[in-house]
Formats: structure tokens, sequence, C-alpha cells
């Protein structure tokens, strides 16, 4: 009997028995999508929990340099060491997002009749903010929009240039631009900084999504170049922020941006301190571990009882099979046969569990991270490939190999099973 | 010395359970030769051996004890791929209770054993629809065995038997199931085949049926205690 014969003969069997076929595809479709689905819940989960720690600033190093050379007025004359904290940080751009001096300025901002001055604002009983509300000005290098999430949406973003340059240029977060400017376009437009002109370069996207963007603070920015302060007054810059790539680097990169500060700065005329939210990257760390254990025994249960299932419905239907193969056998039916019938047979069934269990697993866990987690969350492969995996293999064995043992008997004792 | 038989048991035993309080000694020493183109009956009252004798001769079983030569070969020295070679091509099986697969319909049903035989479909086909035709099935092909009478059901059995065209038909009470006008209609068909050259062994509780046989094997406890040859006017 050749290998198109057994395919048509399992085609047929599996057709005759819709019932039976049908609970075994059922068995492994839902193993397969029940493990794929929680997994990938879990997986949800994990992500989330790490964006949010990522919002909560573990991913952000906070250096802080100090200079204790002072003239006789007190002034401070350290020097500017954000230049080669920034060079070496952009040759760790693999593992860092961007490094940026950290600083607020205090200062009238205006342009036209519009004055931070003499802005006025309240909220109503509902919350909704009334009027304008000043921005706040930051100091910041060129990647302090790397650094807070920011993106140029108009014109560009500061340079290093601007910062070499002591440039009197500024860019606007979207409130702010809307504040001072309403809908017309910003960029090229001269506002005053205490009595200064600064040249407005840019325009920076919402990091806000829902409609009450202008009730926040969070788009309600000016960024200055840092180097600015000449003129705008101010110490230099004794705290920085190097944002981190992923979170799990945060260790490694304190210990080198560490090393190189050391290099850096002379004992004698200052000091640095390189820290990070380290209580959230342990409390990160711990939680991780507890998710994974526990993600990977749900996974292993639900494979075990979808396992437990698929075999269950296999081996029930031994006894009406013994019967079919002792007929198989009297008509003249060699083992061969028998087992070819059966292997293709069982690889069918598991092979349609198999897909439709991927295809609703995927469909499970997009839907399921939608609504609990508004992501898109795909399965992770190594479930997908378990799973199926699994449950292919425990289909086939537990389908085929009662119809080995049936095969080896006697066809008369095979023709007696009831 | 004579030649040897078609068929031919020397000193077969069939035990169950052996040196235990419940042995049953299904065959107890039973010998026996069968000629090609006989028409043999065996009889016997309920748990004489009779099945288990059948299933012996068709291959289906082996002998505790004593050997088995089928056609001149010793049945115990062959693989169990030339058993089921045997069991497709040099005999045909007609059960009591039809043993038809019932997923299958009628047709593949009938096709099977040719299915194994490695022929193609459509000669296949041909020799089944024959087959089916010889009695009286043929239009009913697509139907499942579920939807027929116990009679038309061992009819299709018959047909299966037969699309081979085997040397050998052994039937285990073929007609236990049926009426006796469907009964005496199957041993109609067992009588057909046996003019056209078959060996035909049937098992029956029916004397009447024994009575057309030319030789009856008549079993009691595991032994053979009668075998005699009578005259038939059918032939
Ligand atoms: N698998 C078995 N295990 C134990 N004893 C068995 C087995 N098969 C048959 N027997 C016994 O062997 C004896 C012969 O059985 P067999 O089926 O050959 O009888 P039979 O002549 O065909 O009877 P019937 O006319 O009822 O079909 C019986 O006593 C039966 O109980
Ligand atoms: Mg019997």
């Amino acid at each position: 009997m050749n290998l198109v014969q057994a395919f048509k003969m399992a085609w047929k069997s599996i057709w005759g028995k819709k019932g039976r076929s049908i609970l075994t595809i059922l068995s492994i479709f839902i193993g397969i999508a029940a493990v794929m689905t929680i997994v990938s819940v879990m997986e949800g989960m994990k992500a989330y929990t790490r964006e949010q720690n990522a919002a909560m600033g573990s991913n952000k190093i906070n250096i802080y340099i100090y200079s204790n050379v002072w003239d006789e007025h007190g002034n401070n004359l350290g020097k500017d060491y954000f230049p080669d904290l920034y060079n070496y940080c952009n040759s760790l751009s693999e593992y860092i997002d961007g490094v940026t001096p950290v600083g607020w300025l205090d200062a009238t901002v205006s342009y036209g009749t519009k004055t931070s001055a003499n802005m006025s604002y309240q909220w109503d009983e509902e919350g909704n903010l009334i009027g304008d509300r000043p921005p706040t000005l930051h100091y910041g290098s060129d990647q302090y929009s790397n650094c807070n999430n920011l993106s140029i949406v108009k014109g560009r973003d500061l340079a290093w240039l601007d910062m070499e340059n002591y440039n009197q240029v500024c860019v606007l977060g979207a409130q702010a631009a809307k504040v001072f400017f309403g809908s017309a376009d910003p960029v090229g437009k001269v506002m005053q900084v205490n009595g200064y002109n600064f040249e407005v370069v840019g325009v920076y996207g919402s990091r806000l999504t829902d409609e009450n963007a202008n009730q926040s603070q969070i788009d309600n920015l000016i960024v200055f170049p840092y180097t600015t302060r000449r003129i705008l007054g101010g110490q230099l810059p004794t705290e920085y922020q190097v944002t981190v790539k992923d979170s799990e680097m945060i260790t490694e990169m304190i210990s080198r941006i560490g090393g190189f500060l050391k290099g850096l700065i002379d004992r004698n005329q200052g000091g640095f301190d390189v820290s990070s939210n380290n209580q959230w990257q342990e409390y990160e760390n711990e939680q991780m571990t507890v998710i994974g254990l526990v993600l990977g025994g749900i996974a292993a249960i639900s494979l075990l009882v979808g396992g437990i299932g698929i075999m269950n419905i296999m081996l029930v239907t031994v006894t009406e099979r013994t019967r079919e193969i002792g007929i198989r056998r009297a008509i003249g039916a060699q083992r061969s046969s028998i087992v070819a019938q059966f292997l293709v047979e069982a690889g069918m069934l598991c092979g349609i569990g198999g897909v439709v269990g991927v295809a609703v697993g995927t469909a499970g866990s997009i839907i399921l991270g939608k609504a609990m987690f508004q992501m898109t969350i795909y399965p992770p492969l190594w479930v997908t490939v378990a799973a199926l995996s699994l449950s292919v293999a425990l289909g086939i064995l537990f389908g085929v190999y009662p119809a080995i043992k049936a095969s080896r008997l006697q066809p008369v004792e095979a023709l007696r099973a009831e | 010395m004579r030649m040897a038989g078609l068929i031919e048991l020397r000193n077969v035993y069939k035990i169950y359970a052996e040196g235990l309080e419940s042995e049953v000694r299904a065959l107890d020493g039973v010998s026996v030769t069968i000629d090609r183109g006989e028409f043999v009956a065996v009889v016997g009252q309920s748990g004489s051996g009779k099945s288990t004798m059948m299933n012996v001769l068709g291959c289906l079983d082996i002998p505790t004890y004593g050997d088995y030569i089928l056609n001149g070969t010793d049945v115990r020295e062959l693989t169990d791929q030339e058993l089921s070679r045997i069991r497709n091509k040099e005999i045909g099986f007609i059960f009591q209770q039809y043993n038809l697969i019932q997923n299958l319909s009628v047709l593949e049903n009938v096709e099977l054993p040719l299915i194994y035989q490695g022929i193609d479909p459509i000669d296949r086909r041909e020799m089944a629809m024959d087959a089916l035709d010889r009695v009286g099935l043929a239009e009913r092909y697509r139907h499942k065995p579920t939807q027929m009478s116990g009679g038309q059901q061992q009819r299709v059995a018959i047909a299966r038997a037969i699309a081979t065209h085997p040397p050998i038909i052994m039937a285990d009470e073929p007609t236990g199931a049926l009426d006796s006008r469907t009964g005496l209609e199957v041993l109609g068909f067992l009588q057909q085949l046996n003019r056209e050259g078959s060996t035909i062994i049937l098992i029956t509780h029916d004397n009447g049926i024994a009575a057309t046989a030319r030789r009856i094997i008549r079993l009691a406890d595991g032994r053979i205690i009668e075998d005699r040859v009578q005259e038939v006017d059918w032939l």
C-alpha cells in the first residue's frame, strides 16, 4: 500500500467519523490556543510592567558633577564637563538613547502682547483649566528630546552647534506653541526671554494622546541650549540625565560612566555621583522573576492538561479501532499498512488542530492584549513552537501507539474487541 | 503416503490458560485434510471448537501445538507479511457478525481487500462492482452498512470475500443471524462459488444447511467425532 492510499484511507476514516475527529481536533486546538493565550497575556503583563517602570524612570541614570573651585565673590569657576560626558555617552549609543543637562530657568517669556509675566489661569469645578499657564523653561542639550520622549513635528530640533555657538534659539512643546501662537506656525518667530531675542526653531509633538492635552503641563515647555545660561544667567549645570535603552543595562552603564568620570575629574577640583532609581530597578527585577515563574508554571500546567486531553480522546477510541484493525488484518492488511494509516490519520488530525490552535491562539493573544493592556501582543515563538510540537507529538504518539499494539495482536484477538 | 491436500491440520491443539485450573482445550488434537474444490460443513455444539478451527485454518490465529500445512507450506514458518498476503489473496472470510467497517460505504468495504493488494483504483472499482453485482447489491454501492438489513450486510460481506477471487472461502455461521429464506440465499451463493471451483468451508448450526454439504465434520469438545462424505443433489 502506498502513501497516497494511506492518505485516502486516513481521510475516509477522519471524514467517516466526524464526531470523533472534531473532538480530537478540538482537544488539540484548545490545548494550543489556551497555552498561547495565557502565555501571551503574561508576556503582555510583563511588557506592561516594564513600560510602567520605564515611565517611572527606571531607565534613567542621574549624574551629579560638582566643582569646588570658587572665586572670592562666591562664583563657581568649575569647568563645563558636559561636552566630555556628551562625547562619551555618544560613543555608547548602542546602549544609550541620549544625555542632557537637567536644569530649569526662571525667566519671563513673551511674544507680542503675550507674556508669561501676566498669564492667569484657574480650574473650574470640573477640573478644567481656564486661561493660559506659563510654560516651564528647560536647559537641555540636543538630546533633551531623546531623553524625554519628545519628537519634532515642525522645524528642527536643537543641535550640538547651538550649544557650541551659544545660539539664541529654542524649541517649543506642543502646548507652549498653542499658548503663544495659537494655530499660527511659530517656526522662525522671535520671542523675548528676559528681554533677549530667541528664535523659535522647532515645535515638539504632543506626548499626550487624549483630548485633554491642553489640561496638562507636560507639553507646556520650552527648551533652550544649556549654554545660553551665559546670557540668561544661572550656575553651571551640575545635574545630568542619561536615558538607557534597556533598563537591564542600567547597572552596567552606571559603572562605565562612573569609571569615565573618575578619569575625567580632578579630585582636588570636584567630584561626582552617578545613580539611578535603584529601588525601582530591584523591585522590577524581583517582579519579573515572579511573573516569569508564574508564567512558566501556568504554561506547563496548561500544556499538561491539554496533553492529557489529547491522550484521553486518542485512547478512548482504541477499542473501537481495535476491532476495525482486526477486520482490516483479517482481509489482508499488513501491519505496516495499519500503522501508516493511523500515523497519517493522527498526523492530519493534529495538523488541522494545530493550525486552528495557532490561529485562534494568535487571535486570542491580540484581542486580549488590546483589551487588557492596549498593546498588540503576539504570542512568543517559543510558546507557539512548544505548544504545537507537544500537542502534535502527543496526538501522534497516542494515536499511533495503540494502533501499533493492536496490529501486533493475532487478528482473531483484535476481532474479539468489543 | 498420499499427497498433502490443500489444507491439512496435523494433530493441532489450541489451549487457553494452559496448565491452569481454568484450562480450555478449544482444539484437542485435530487432524484433518481438505482438498481443493471440496464443500465442507463443520458442525457441533456451541463451544465445541468450530470457530477456533476456522480461525486457525484462516491464519487468523495460530495453534498452540501441531502443524498447519496450507498449499504445501507450513504456516508456522511464514512471516506476518506472508500470512497477511495469504489472508488477502488465498482466503475469503465471511463472519457471523458481517464485520463490515461501519464508516465506509458498501463499495469501499468491498474494495478494501483489493486496496491491500495494491490494485489500481479503476480496476479495483470494477472488480468490487462485479462482486456487488453478483450478490445483487450493485445499485446500493454508496450506502453505509448501517443503512442495510442483516441479510444485505451479509451479502456485502460475501462480495468483499469474493472480490479477490480467492480459491478458499471460509464462512463462520454466515446464516446464523439471518432468517431461513435469506439464509438459503447465502447458501446458494456458496454453492455457486463451489461449482466455479472454490473450496468452501462452512460452519453451521443448521442441520438443514449441513445436509447440503458433500462433507460434514462434526466436532465435540475440540475433537473430530465424525467426518463423513454424503451424496448431495445440487451439483
Ligand atoms: N480467547 C479465549 N479464551 C479462553 N477460552 C476461549 C477463548 N476463545 C474460545 N475459548 C473457548 O474455546 C472453546 C471453543 O470455542 P469456539 O468459539 O471455537 O466454539 P464454537 O464451536 O465456535 O461455538 P459457537 O457455536 O458458540 O460459536 C469454548 O469453550 C470457548 O469458551
Ligand atoms: Mg463459533
